[in-house]
């Protein structure tokens, strides 16, 4: 592991996540983002950061396929994602997690369900996903709330809640946007433990964040985001 | 997961969404009711009219009048080779004895007229009954012209205008029913499709949170594809409840107004085949409104 001021890591073979002059333009003119490339390897934790509007979400959209490039080429887990249909791309979101910044929790259906949707779309047997959702719900702290529905339970726990959903199928890659915007420091340190427990298991992570505090004390990689530029990626120190 | 295990857990999910969104589900419901009304009333009266229409073409026949000189069971002959002719329903052989009877029940009959005669002078006849595709000034006319070459028949009868204005009245209720079923088909599955694409659109978070985790189309819109047959069979059901209900109302009500009307045909209801196929085309049109609508979301 590198220290602040190392070299930028640059693109390779092996890659779970590698973007190739990516640029997107939601308008004519007006880039989102803008010639990136990238690579992020197994187990990796690479903190994006950058001011409002810099492309972080629009980065993480990119990589799981909401959003395709208007110029460049994105490689996720061997897939060009330019030449998934959508059939190939849901089978890839299926090998990735996914943190909203809003949750975007199924508030019809209970927390045990909104975690058993993401194993239920791969397939994964009735029994086996019940095992599986408790033990996740169990390490996100939200056994003993299985039952309720999201709505009851308060901004922290449907965070975790969403975290557990994205790390329940085992991901390849995980994606979080700002997964600790509104919460205490205490839980902050629980939820970033969570994330950073995957990476270690050899999960590629990608957490976008204001927070320069987590980057300092997790920090592994640091990709700094301005008018949708890459203009900083760097291997740092962390725990 | 088996396709039996998918479909069951898809039939799941469709039974926790109905219940989630009652109103949504209610209004989908109704609506498909009205529109299955609309179209089922409509329906009704065709399969009555087509009925007064039957009992009409009963009565494009063409009347045979025997000779005098053929005994009886020449007369039974001459009926059985008219019933091979090709465009025959039925024959049916009046003897003497029974067009008199005939001709004395009769409001226009006078009974007087015949007192002074000796002999009946009325004819045997035979009166043949057209198959419905024979029911025209053609098939009428092409009868006669076989029925006029077989000896032992004196004279033919039959009306050219009653045979002409049938099947112009026939031709224009077709006519009329197939422009009003085209254009209250149309609008029903508009409405029913715009219906079902609002309650799928309260749902569009549900929706793209399934995509954004994976979840195939087949995934996503089987539930979707189960509620709109269930909300369908439903509409359709609650749809043949109303027309029974009313049916049996107006049967009731105005038993003297629709006798006039309709003479001796019997007004019907649905049979059983027809009551099943009003709630079966309740489910498809809510099964194909609903898949349409969720893949539209999705795109």
């Amino acid at each position: 592991m590198r220290g602040f001021g190392a070299e930028p890591a640059p693109p390779g073979a092996g890659g779970l996540v590698r973007l190739y002059h990516v640029s997107k333009a939601y308008q004519a003119g007006s880039w989102a983002l803008r010639d990136v490339s990238l690579e992020l390897s197994k187990g990796d934790l690479a903190f994006v950061t950058g001011p409002s509007g810099a492309g972080k979400s629009t980065l993480m959209r990119l990589v799981f396929a909401a959003e395709r490039p208007s110029e460049g080429q994105i490689l996720v887990l061997g897939s060009n994602l330019g030449r998934l249909g959508v059939s190939g791309i849901a089978r890839l979101r299926r090998r990735i997690g996914v943190v909203f910044q809003d949750f975007k929790l199924l508030h019809g259906r209970t927390v045990e369900d909104n975690v058993g949707v993401a194993l239920e779309v791969m397939g994964v047997p009735g029994r086996e996903r019940n095992a599986r959702v408790f033990a996740m719900l169990k390490r996100v702290g939200l056994s003993h709330r299985r039952h309720q529905h999201p709505l009851s339970l308060s901004g922290g726990e449907q965070q975790r809640l969403a975290l557990a959903r994205a790390l329940v199928n085992d991901p390849e890659v995980l994606l979080a946007d700002e997964p600790t915007g509104n919460l205490d420091p205490d839980l902050t340190l629980e939820i970033m433990d969570l994330i950073a427990s995957a990476a270690t298991r050899g999960t590629a992570v990608f957490v976008a964040t204001h927070d320069h505090a987590l980057v300092e004390h997790y920090g592994r990689r640091r990709l700094r985001l301005e008018g949708g530029r890459l203009i900083e990626d760097l291997r740092v120190g962390g725990r | 997961m088996s396709a039996r295990a998918h479909v069951a857990r898809a039939a799941g999910r469709a039974l926790s969404g109905l219940a989630a969104s009652p109103v949504t589900t209610g209004v989908a419901t109704f609506t498909l009711a009205l529109c299955l009304l609309l179209g089922g009333a409509f329906a009704l009266l065709l399969v009555n009219m087509e009925r007064v229409l039957a009992h009409f073409g009963q009565e494009v026949r063409v009347s045979a009048y025997l000779s005098d000189a053929l005994t009886p069971e020449a007369h039974e002959q001459l009926a059985a080779a008219a019933r091979q002719l090709p465009g025959v329903e039925s024959v049916a052989l009046v003897s003497k004895q029974a067009a008199l009877e005939r001709f004395r029940a009769s409001p226009f009959g006078r009974a007087s007229l015949l007192d002074g005669l000796d002999d009946n002078p009325l004819p045997a006849s035979l009166e043949i009954v057209l198959a419905p595709a024979q029911r025209s000034r053609a098939g009428v006319d092409a009868l006669v012209q076989r029925l006029g070459k077989r000896v032992g028949i004196d004279e033919l009868g039959y009306g050219h205008e009653w045979v002409e204005g049938y099947a112009r009245a026939v031709a224009g209720v077709r006519g009329i029913a197939l422009a009003l079923g085209a254009v209250l088909a149309l609008a029903t599955l508009l409405i029913v499709s715009n219906t079902i694409r609002l309650s799928v659109y309260a749902r569009r978070d549900e929706i793209e949170i399934l995509a954004l985790v994976g979840a195939g189309r087949a995934f996503v819109a089987t539930p979707f594809l189960l509620e709109g047959l269930l909300q369908g069979a439903a509409g359709g059901a609650l749809a043949l409840a109303a027309l029974a209900l009313g049916f049996h109302a107006a049967t009731a009500s105005y038993a003297s107004g629709l006798a006039l009307l309709l003479g001796s045909a019997q007004p019907v209801f649905f049979d059983v085949t027809q009551a099943l196929g009003l709630v079966a085309l309740g489910a498809a049109l809510g099964g194909l409104g609903s898949a349409f609508a969720v893949l539209r979301a999705r795109t």
